[in-house]
């Protein structure tokens, strides 16, 4: 019993790791979803300063919704949890 | 194995309750030609759903791209403008409206006579988001209905509501013998051109 909660057990590091990587996954998930409500409000905002004529505001709009897109495919393919480092037998690389 | 089949859609149209398995083992033998996974089915898994987000942000880019880049050619593309006789402006009674299209057919516009006989015209779209604006008789402005904004009905500024800018005014040239003439149409203000 003590063993079990004992934080050098493998089993114990390979579940807090399991646990830590769909919290990281998790949070991953909500910064998409906030990054896509920013890039929806540009989009009106783009929206609204082409019908007003507001040309100089139009570049922008456009430049910071191509950075909310980058942001996007770099938290979708490039980026990856810290906890990689761990092997499933839940020990760090070396 | 048919009459299996035919009992679970008696079940089910007969509205009795019957679970997955008993679905799944009567349609066993379609099961090869149709491998479809109920329950895998009503799942999106969180990978799908990141890639889901992915498209939308990528949509919502080009969204924006797009309409700028629109919005940029339009603002280049200035038409020349050819003078046109407003039909009907001559027997315009003092404090009302008469719509008209200038400077194509595509674009309609308003020409009001105001109460001291005077004759103001302009282009119709609201500065706001494009509904058409109307003369509102009672107080002598120009009225938005879709947001509830109003111009003012000589100089075409802004009342009040969420339009940005003043409305497009039309020129005109009133002609010796009491026709009216619009002759071009300006940008409302400062940034028309890019």
């Amino acid at each position: 019993m003590q063993d079990s909660t004992n934080q050098n057990n493998p089993r114990t590091v390979r579940k807090l790791v399991g646990e830590g990587r769909t919290a990281v996954a998790q949070a991953r998930m909500i910064l998409l979803v906030m990054v896509n409500v920013a890039q929806l409000w540009i989009l009106a905002a783009t929206v609204e300063a082409a019908l007003a004529h507001r040309y100089s505001a139009l570049l922008p709009l456009v430049v910071a919704s191509g950075i909310c897109f980058v942001v996007t495919l770099t938290l979708i393919f490039w980026w990856r949890p810290a906890s990689r480092r761990f092997t499933s037998s839940g020990y760090v690389k070396r | 194995m048919s009459s299996d089949l035919s009992k679970t859609i008696d079940k089910v149209l007969a509205d009795t309750r019957s679970d997955e398995s008993e679905v799944r083992l009567a349609t066993a033998p379609h099961q090869h030609d149709f491998p479809y996974d109920r329950e895998e089915e009503a799942q999106v898994t969180r990978r799908e759903f990141c890639n889901f987000l992915g498209l939308t942000s990528a949509a919502l880019f080009v969204g924006a791209a797009g309409f700028a880049g629109k919005a940029g050619l339009d603002a280049r593309d200035v038409p020349e403008f050819v003078s046109a006789k407003v039909e009907g402006a001559q027997a315009l009674a003092p404090g009302s409206s008469l719509n008209f299209r200038y400077p194509t057919t595509k674009d309609s516009a308003i020409l009001i006579r105001t109460l001291d006989g005077e004759f103001h015209a302009f282009g119709q779209k609201c500065t706001h988001l494009s509904c058409p604006v109307y003369f509102e008789r009672a107080h002598q402005r120009l009225e938005c209905p879709c947001h509830d904004g109003a111009f003012d009905a000589k100089t075409g500024n802004v009342l009040y509501g969420p339009p940005p800018r003043p409305l497009d005014p039309i020129k005109l040239e009133v002609r010796t013998n009491g026709e009216v003439w619009a002759i071009g149409r300006e940008a409302s203000t400062g940034e028309h051109s890019l």
